[in-house]
């Protein structure tokens, strides 16, 4: 018998297996089969001795004989869980007779399964292959998963970082353009205005790419911190509304506000919930044709108070609707008017609106058009 | 802008003093001090005493809190106004316990600095604007 007895791909060789049991003839038998697999084998005769094995081997998995002198292999295997607790190896129990009472009272103590004697070499290895197999698994799970938390505050650091790099010499490039296009420094040929014009442009357009990685980077790492008051959502929207009057003029797109019946003050971050609706508002300028109709309301119950903002834009294609509120989720509809997509507007929107216990959703209308909902929860 | 006095820019990244200064100039200011650091800042303001200092918080050698605590310890009564990148809450209330009298961010558009500027000298110097 030169081939292990079960095939499997985890390789499994070497683990650590500590056995015990008070009669000799026994381990030597279950030491025999484990050995011919390639685990290294540890023994002892004894609960007692167990305990003190345990620490020093450091073992992957413990084969637990329940009958013993001294402690018995009950008292042994809480003692390692109280010991050990998360860390402690699966604890397999060994019984002259599968009694039902043993195993139930195994399981109590904190074993994974059980193994009845005489042994049955093939069923032996192949337990205790699935509980080696297992724990390595879940180890590798563990692992991955602190490695991969680990990488994700890395990119969120490392992202913060080049952002707030950026930001101060992109908004001096920014500032310095808008100054000579004034005419700061002297009066600039129409050429020359053209090309500081563009600066301006394309410095503001990175500037707010820079400003959006920075808002993911912050709530992505945890940081977003709301600074909330009791504040009138209707004064937050007719402020963007007003903001986006002047993109909306030069489309000639026309923004009507019906106006709110009373007004219920939400417990909110002003100048957060201010990005949301800027935001909404500014893209569905953005993606209406020109010369259309943008509508905006406000709703209230008894619970939540929000508002709507609908457009006449091609509304969202089904295919694309799971990208919409997702980091760089850009969509296959451009804007109308050659403007600017970071494709993170509507994903940090979500966030801060989730933030604040409240929900962002989007339904296409039936004739043309998309309406987009922020509602948030009324203090209570 | 309604201000004749004379404005001492503190901040260690040259693009920031000359994006100032250049709003500076274009709103009107004629008196414009540069100092690249905290020390630096601290020896003009000795020498030139202007009647307003803008102050970049993080500076390396000495920062902008400490240099506001330095420059209140010469003159209780001069004008500080905290440059500051992202607001920083923290930064901003330390800076106005220790009497700052406004933070600008240096990452708004010209228009908002501008405006800020000129809301803390209305606060600041409305005894001392000479009658018209």
């Amino acid at each position: 018998m030169d081939e292990p007895l079960i095939n499997a791909s985890i390789d499994l060789k070497g683990r650590r297996i500590l056995a015990v049991d008070d009669d000799r003839i026994n381990l030597r038998i279950i030491g025999g089969i484990l050995r011919h697999e390639g685990y290294e084998i540890s023994e002892a005769s004894s609960g007692e001795q167990a305990l003190e094995l345990y620490a020093s081997f450091q073992p992957n998995l413990v084969l637990l004989d329940v009958m013993m002198p001294g402690i018995d292999g009950f008292t042994t295997c809480r003692t390692l869980k109280k010991t050990y607790g998360d860390k402690c190896a699966p604890v397999i129990f060994v019984t002259a007779k599968s009694e039902a009472d043993d195993v139930v009272m195994g399981f109590d103590a904190g074993g994974v399964d059980y193994l009845t004697k005489p042994f049955r070499p093939k069923e032996v290895v192949a337990r205790i292959r699935t509980h080696l197999s297992n724990q390595q698994l879940v180890e590798q799970q563990k692992h991955l998963v602190t490695q991969l938390s680990k990488a994700n505050a890395d990119k969120d650091r490392f992202l913060g970082m080049c952002a707030h790099d950026l930001r101060n010499p992109l908004s001096s490039i920014r500032g310095l353009a808008e100054l000579m296009a004034e005419d700061a420094i002297g009066e600039l040929t129409g050429e020359q205005k053209e090309i500081v014009q563009t600066i301006h442009g394309a410095s503001q357009s990175m500037l707010q790419l820079v400003n959006e990685l920075l808002d993911v980077a912050t709530i992505e790492a945890g940081h977003l911190k709301l600074d909330k008051k009791p504040t009138s959502l209707s004064e937050i929207v007719e402020r963007s509304v007003h903001l986006s009057n002047l993109e909306a003029a030069k489309k000639n797109t026309r923004i009507e506000m019906v106006k709110a019946n009373g007004s219920p003050l939400v417990d909110i971050d002003r100048n957060k919930m201010r990005q949301v609706a800027d935001n909404i508002i500014s893209n569905a300028v953005k993606y209406s044709p020109k010369g259309s109709i943008i509508t905006v309301m406000f709703l209230s119950d008894e619970t939540t108070a929000g508002f709507a903002v609908r457009d006449s834009g091609p509304g969202i294609p089904e295919s694309e609707r799971h990208l919409l509120f997702k980091d760089f989720g850009r969509l296959s509809a451009k804007p109308t008017g050659g403007e600017k997509s970071t494709g993170l507007g509507l994903a940090i929107c979500r966030k801060i609106v989730e933030a604040h216990g409240g929900t962002i959703g989007v339904q296409n209308l039936p004739e043309r058009g998309a309406e987009f909902v922020v509602s948030l929860p009324l203090p209570k | 802008m309604n201000f004749n006095g004379s404005i001492m820019l503190v901040d260690d990244e040259a693009h920031i003093r000359k994006f100032i200064s250049l709003l500076l100039r274009h709103l009107g200011v004629s008196k414009i001090f540069e100092a690249t650091n905290g020390s630096e800042a601290l020896e003009l303001y000795k020498k030139e005493t202007p009647d307003l200092v803008m102050l970049d918080v993080n500076m390396p050698v000495m920062d902008g809190i400490e240099t506001l605590r330095a420059l209140k310890a010469l003159n209780p009564d001069c004008v500080v106004v905290m440059l500051t990148s992202l607001a920083n809450r923290q930064t901003i209330d330390e800076a106005v316990a220790l009497g700052a009298a406004n933070y600008i961010r240096k990452d708004a558009p010209p228009e908002e600095i501008g405006r800020a500027l000129a809301d803390t000298i209305d606060n600041c110097f409305e005894f001392d604007e000479p009658e018209a």
